[in-house]
């Protein structure tokens, strides 16, 4: 079986125009200039369109062309839905879409791995297969636009939006460029009532998006790639013997990271499409603070949780057949959602491991009931330190390129190997310690509350002291270029 | 049917955003001032960083019969563009990289099929014949792959970010970044860590053209070349094997890997050559402690002349002509801005001589 590739070590081939780099603060600055000078409604939109699939097409031009195309028909199969006859021709024009649309996904992501796992399934039964490998090129983004423009055509079926009447309209709701590669998926449902009507900025609307923009940028620059990838990057690619506190830090960087990166991006793309006059809703609310599983994923990446509730556990019956039944629903929901991830089955792995958590945490919720005990500070406290330590665990077989890899470092963490080699610096675990710390800290004293409450209650020199820090933190990594992890996917 | 107005809206918190916005940008641009200030009283001048996209530019730019010159720092800095555009009658490409292993730029030219063009090419063993996935190794390929898959948003950044260092002596990606200030921070030591060996400061400028010239105050004696100087021994030690491989394993596998990039290297010279092509193959000044040890390690009847037996291509070693070899290297590696212009015209006699064979 195929190792997969390790593109969250060096994602440098995954390149729209990135949020931090040069280029997109002169595209940002050029856009938003241009945009607010217009007077027209329509201009504007026409502008935004433009420079979203400028956005898109720096990385590789003719893949804006699938992007157009990919729209393009979910457009009139949203015309045809809404027009059919009867709910049999509705319903047929919806697995169109659907089949288009995943049909699309899994040709250029699942492609060389539905053949290669072909190949080991017909080897098992005796029949030797070379499977050609397709030499094609992972469109960036390319989960989350399907996503973006899927939603439209289920929403459309399910009633609830209304198909629109303008192509260029539709097109910028699944181009817009804030939240086009990585999130979060917006629903058409939400974003086009935003196109009917200008935008007017409420006040502090563009000052509090640029805010955002800092601090998402801050947690992708400084604390994921500057702070804590070399030694997430250091303990996953090592092949030797590791201590448990090299291979803890490593998976705790790691965890780190990947927040840090992907909520940056969402925290970025909502503070871009403020500066518009445009509302994004959250895709993370402190998921490190969670009490259990059902309750991390109303925190983690909440577009993908709640498009996948939506759209596959609620059709499936979701727990309206029974406990078993909601349980194989819940187990079918996470393997798709490891999946989505990417064409390889440690993503599986991983959300396996959370589904199977999240039908043991319904079970003893089910035998526990509300008992009062549960609510006591130390169990909640005990309850948040247990969904963080599964959660990290999972983390090493969706960051692993191997199981060998992931095995090798759960071995680590257990201490089989306390006289392994001593990997990294007291530097890099000290760097990993505060940053975990601070982020846990955070999380735990935020997770009832918003960030927007939060900065709300803070005094205005308080406010100006760290968004100068952040500002002259990021000026200070000197704009390595990474990109974001959530590229790839 | 969901409404025609989204019912969603962001809370924006109340404070005097616009005014806080103004004054944390005038902030930031002080603090930049001011650490711009304090970096150039270090000695820091503005000039770009010499980034795989300033490298891939150039790569851009080989035609199928150019001179192009590859291999380590020592092409980098003993090298003078102009010098050798005067002797050899056309402008060289500058290819060469610090701190690499120039194999993979020698094999991606030899595999290019319009290449028949002059290759220049530093000779130092101990980086030649560095494996993957070793740091010189891999050095070379992040360049070839940033040539071969940049985008042009990349290149955007790249020409907005060489404005900006011909401009600002803070953006030093060598030693100035929050990543290598980082590493400052004074932390006790880790009973059993051993780091990879420290990389030199900062102690170049380099042009538009990638011509680089080494830093006066490395040139000269004090706390720059002293550093510079204690950077050579480690960096030019192979590492120990890992732990975790036999010893004798390591020994053969690296054995098996050096094999093979001799006969590579061999490959890639006459696939150059067949095609009308010329590889001059160049052992560039060094001198002090580093000589020593670079000749105690690779001895040059080892790797430099069975590359150049089992090659056929020219080889110049500098320690044969007394011409080239009355250099001295301030920090034992390179040689002076001056000296690499002086040593570069009285190497392109040989270069020609070698060119006509």
């Amino acid at each position: 079986m195929r190792v997969k590739a390790d593109p969250i070590a060096s994602p440098g081939r995954f390149h729209a125009v990135l949020f931090n780099s040069l280029t997109f603060v002169v595209f940002f600055v050029v856009v938003v200039g241009a945009y607010w000078a217009l007077p027209s409604w329509a201009a504007r939109k026409n502008l935004l369109l433009v420079a979203s699939y400028i956005f898109y097409g720096a990385w590789n031009p003719p893949f804006a062309l699938l992007l157009f195309a990919t729209t393009a028909l979910d457009y009139y199969l949203g015309a045809r839905i809404a027009r059919a006859a009867t709910p049999g021709s509705r319903r047929a024009w919806m697995i169109a879409s659907c089949t288009s649309n995943l049909g699309m996904l899994g040709f250029f992501k699942y492609g060389n791995f539905l053949l290669d796992n072909t190949q080991w399934l017909l080897a098992r039964a005796g029949v030797t297969y070379v499977p050609p490998h397709l030499d094609v090129f992972l469109p960036v983004g390319i989960s989350f636009y399907t996503f973006h423009s899927l939603s439209y055509t289920l929403d459309v079926y399910r009633g609830v939006c209304q198909p629109t009447r303008s192509l260029r309209d539709f097109t910028l709701a699944v181009s817009f460029f804030p939240q086009l590669v990585a999130g979060p998926i917006v629903r058409a449902a939400d974003f086009l009532p935003q196109l009917v009507t200008a935008p007017s900025l409420r006040a502090g609307q563009f000052g509090w998006g640029l805010m955002l923009m800092t601090l998402g940028m801050f947690e992708k620059v400084v604390l994921a790639d500057t702070m804590l990838a070399g030694a997430a990057d250091a303990v996953f690619g090592y092949g030797g013997p590791l201590p448990a506190l090299d291979a803890w830090a490593g998976v705790l960087a790691f965890a780190g990271q990947i927040f840090f990166d992907f909520a940056g991006y969402s925290t970025c793309a909502i503070g871009a499409a403020l500066t518009l006059g445009f509302h994004l809703k959250d895709n993370f609310r402190f998921p490190y603070a969670a009490i259990g599983f059902s309750d991390f994923w109303r925190r983690w990446h909440i577009s993908l949780s709640t498009f996948l509730r939506d759209f596959v556990y609620f059709p499936l019956g979701g727990n309206r057949s029974g406990p078993a039944r909601a349980a194989l629903n819940l187990m079918i929901v996470m393997f798709i959602g490891g999946l989505w991830h990417g064409a390889a089955w440690t993503f599986v792995v991983w959300g396996l491991i959370h589904g199977v958590f999240l039908v043991v945490e319904r079970g003893l919720k089910a035998l526990a009931g509300e008992a009062a005990w549960t609510r006591t500070f130390p169990v909640q406290l005990l309850m948040a330190a247990g969904t963080f330590a599964v959660v990290c665990l999972a983390w090493v077989f969706f960051r692993a390129t191997s199981f060998t890899n992931a095995w090798h470092l759960i071995g680590a963490m257990a201490g089989l190997a306390p006289r392994g080699d001593a990997l990294l610096a007291s530097r890099e675990i000290l760097q990993v310690a505060l940053v975990t710390a601070g982020l846990i800290i955070a999380h735990w004293n935020l997770r009832d509350t918003s960030i927007e409450a939060v900065v709300a209650r803070l005094p205005a020199a308080l406010v100006v002291t760290l968004w100068t820090l952040m500002l002259g933190a990021i000026v200070l990594t000197q704009g390595n270029g990474h990109a974001f992890i959530y590229f790839q996917f | 049917m969901h409404s025609s107005i989204s019912s969603f809206e962001r809370v924006i918190p109340a404070l005097p955003w616009r005014r806080l916005a103004l004054l944390a940008a005038g902030l930031v641009l002080a603090a930049a001032a001011a650490w711009e200030v304090r970096v150039r009283a270090w000695g820091y001048a503005p000039c770009l960083n010499d980034t795989p996209d300033l490298w891939a530019d150039w790569r851009e730019k080989v035609r199928p019969d150019s001179i192009v010159v590859i291999g380590d720092s020592r092409a980098l800095f003993d090298t003078d563009l102009d010098a050798l555009e005067q002797g050899l009658g056309r402008r060289p490409l500058q290819l060469a990289m610090a701190g690499t292993c120039a194999y993979p730029v020698l094999e991606n030219l030899a595999n290019d099929e319009q290449f028949h063009g002059t290759v220049i090419s530093s000779l130092i063993p101990l980086m030649w014949l560095a494996p993957p996935p070793s740091p010189p190794y891999q050095n070379s390929l992040d360049a070839l792959k940033r040539y071969q898959t940049r985008t042009v948003a990349q290149r955007a950044s790249h020409h907005l970010g060489m404005f900006l260092e011909e401009h600002l002596a803070f953006l030093k990606q060598e030693d100035l970044t929050l990543e290598q200030l980082l590493k400052h921070v004074p932390v006790p030591g880790r009973p059993g860590f051993h780091g990879p060996p420290e990389l030199p400061p900062y102690f170049q400028v380099i042009a538009r053209d990638r011509r680089t010239r080494m830093a006066e105050a490395a040139a000269r004696p004090g706390p720059l070349q002293d550093h510079v100087k204690g950077a050579w021994l480690p960096l030019f030690t192979p590492p120990p094997p890992p732990s975790y491989v036999p010893p004798e394993a390591f020994a053969r596998g690296m054995g098996e890997a050096i094999e093979q990039r001799f006969a590579d290297t061999a490959a890639a010279v006459k696939k150059i050559q067949a095609r009308g092509g010329r590889v001059i193959f160049v052992r560039f000044p060094h001198t002090g402690a580093l000589k020593a040890h670079e000749d105690k390690l690779t001895p040059r009847a080892g790797p430099w002349d069975r590359i150049i037996r089992e090659s056929g291509a020219a080889g110049i070693y500098y320690s044969d002509y007394p011409e080239l070899a009355s250099f001295d290297c301030p920090e034992m590696s390179h040689l002076s801005g001056p000296d690499s212009v002086e040593f570069t015209r009285r190497l392109v006699p040989h270069l020609r001589a070698a060119l006509a064979k």
